[in-house]
């Protein structure tokens, strides 16, 4: 009997316990994410979901076919792959090797650099887009410097289709390096400092070291790493919404922001928006998988 | 290749100091790159529109105040601050609260629902606001609460929690059973258990998890930017962005209200440092 009582008492907490985390989340997060994918199959434009009213039907992939049609899509698609590429090859190389500089004491005050470095990324995106903005813009800093070189020097990069992603991408070197450098250096200082000692005294140079010891020890972080870059290259939406709202002509334009563009500027089109996002989680679900993939097949022993 | 073995010591130690030397110039030169704009923006706040088209490098010749409580009246910073503090503040007690009460269940209690629900958890992790913005804007509006401070908050606290239950778990699975064990001899109930032993103990992992939250609702704008459109209801980074379309050109304002929007969290970090960086740590080993 007795038994049978502490069960129901510890069924009752556990459901206490559990409920308010469970219900938010799924009101939230999982029932969103399965609607989306539902609203991307039909051709819902506005209005009732349910009961009396509602005017929708499954139309199948008909709005992923018009997504692949669009050249809006491969624009801010090609924009999104720049944007991985910059954070893989420079962000990480250069939160590594500052990482690396101020672990190795190769210059005093590593607190202070690492502390200024970091700095950017508690401000608020919305900040540093209007702050670029104006640094950039024909009236900002940027036109003074270059003229200091090039008097009749003209600027035009916000204007320019071609050239005007390129302040977004510094912008974001500027902004997020500072996360990287803090993810190397927590995981560098992990390693036992003996067996660099003993290394020293074996008379093995930086470079060795460098090559046996600490890039072995870091794989696993660098591959986190990259899954980071590529998980937050596509959620990028604030600073250019901010910054340049994907223009000019929609060359700075990225997925979520095309897909905010169709489902909240003009007449809403929220298939197509929701197939934008379908296409999204699938992409950086493909891309991690790959990315764990390339590091078993090539990564070096943990 | 060298036959002199002095000689090739003496390449290896000039390559090597110049390997280094780039290194800190790398290091410096980047550091200064981001201290700079910050410092030109807190000095361009000081000078009024006209001195600042005149002289946009410069310290200001006659320092002013005046941009700031202009930039404060035409912003409406006033009710953007209070909204701010309220998210920021209501969203992450709540997260903290739910997600370690459910982190709890999941560490301590034995249930057959624990590894399904908690893996559903680890995954929402990976979901991104973009996939679920949409349904989120119709479902507000069905409910009746769009442009509402409770339509906001919702959200809030239902995207914060799969990393709080996430970091719950972890550190709670790390307390030794046996102090619940010998709770529940001496009579305790689970709920009792939680509030007594287990939440006290949680408090670093639950700082950790404040000082993500408060840096991340604090900023968070892309939500708030479709789920409201009065001034009454929206947060400072909306009021900010205020100033970069039809007050573009007035820089003195637009500058100050940067600051504004800047500096709290500036001085959060400086104070809470230790906290942000681990907590940024603590987030990237989930992988």
């Amino acid at each position: 009997m007795k038994s049978i009582t502490r069960s129901g008492e510890t069924t009752r907490a556990y459901l206490i316990l559990v409920l308010p985390a469970v219900l938010l989340y799924f009101a939230v997060m999982a029932f969103p994410t399965l609607f989306s994918i539902t609203l991307s199959l039909t051709n819902y434009s506005g209005g009732k979901v349910f009961g009396e009213g509602s005017d929708w039907k499954f139309v199948g992939f008909k709005h992923y076919a018009r997504m692949f049609r669009d050249q809006y899509f491969w624009i801010a698609l090609k924009n999104n792959f720049w944007i991985m590429l910059m954070s893989v090859f420079i962000q990480i190389p250069l939160g590594f090797v500052f990482a690396y500089t101020i672990f190795r004491k190769l210059i005093r005050g590593g607190e202070f650099f690492q502390t200024m470095i970091y700095m950017p990324s508690v401000i608020s995106s919305i900040v540093v887009a209007v702050l670029w903005q104006t640094i950039f813009s024909p009236y900002g800093p940027v036109t003074d410097f270059m003229r200091l070189f090039n008097p009749t020097w003209e600027n035009t990069i916000a204007n320019d289709p071609n050239r005007a992603i390129l302040p977004v991408l510094f912008v974001m070197v500027w902004f997020y390096t500072g996360m990287y450098l803090i993810i190397f250096l927590a995981n560098l200082q992990k390693i036992d400092t003996q067996v660099i000692e003993a290394a020293r005294i074996d008379g093995a140079s930086e470079g060795q070291m460098l090559r046996a010891i600490i890039l072995p020890a870091l794989s696993g972080v660098i591959v986190t790493s990259a899954i980071l870059a590529i998980a937050g290259s596509l959620k990028s939406f604030d600073l250019i919404f901010a910054m340049t709202s994907g223009n000019p002509a929609r060359r700075t334009s990225v997925l979520s922001l095309y897909m905010y563009d169709n489902a909240f500027r003009g007449s809403p089109d929220y298939p197509l928006a929701n197939a934008i996002s379908t296409f999204m989680v699938a992409l950086s679900f493909v891309l991690i998988v790959a990315t764990k993939k390339l590091e078993k097949r090539f990564g070096g022993k943990e | 290749m060298y036959r002199n073995p002095n000689l090739r010591r003496g390449i290896d130690a000039a390559s090597a100091f110049f390997a280094k030397a780039i290194l800190v110039f790398l290091l410096i030169l980047f550091t200064v790159m981001t201290v700079y704009p910050v410092i030109w923006l807190l000095v361009s706040s000081l000078k009024t529109t006209q001195e600042f088209q005149m002289n946009r490098i410069g310290l200001p010749k006659e320092p002013t105040l005046r941009n700031y409580p202009m930039a404060w009246k035409i912003g409406d910073f006033s009710t953007l601050f209070v909204n701010s503090l309220i998210y920021t503040g209501a969203t992450t007690i709540a997260i903290v609260l739910i997600s370690f009460s459910a982190a709890f269940a999941f560490a301590k209690i034995r249930s057959r629902a624990t590894p399904i629900l908690y893996q559903s958890f680890v995954v929402g992790i990976l979901l991104t606001l973009q996939s679920i913005m949409v349904p989120l804007f119709l479902m507000t509006n069905a409910v009746g609460l769009y442009d509402t401070r409770l339509g906001i908050l919702i959200p809030y606290i239902g995207l914060g929690l799969p990393m709080g239950v996430y970091l719950g778990t972890e550190f709670i699975k790390s307390i030794p059973d046996a102090l619940v064990e010998s709770a529940k001899i001496e009579g305790a109930g689970y709920l009792r258990i939680f509030y007594k032993i287990i939440f006290p103990m949680s408090a670093p992992v639950a700082v950790t998890l404040s000082i993500m939250n408060v840096t991340s609702t604090w900023n968070e704008f892309m939500l708030i930017n479709i789920l409201a459109s009065k001034t009454s209801i929206k947060s400072l980074p909306v009021g900010i962005l205020k100033f970069s379309g039809a007050l573009a050109s007035d820089y003195g304002k637009q500058f100050a209200a940067l600051v504004i929007g800047m500096v709290p969290l500036l001085v959060f970090y400086l104070v809470f440092r230790k906290q942000i960086t681990k907590g940024l740590t603590a987030g990237a080993v989930k992988g």
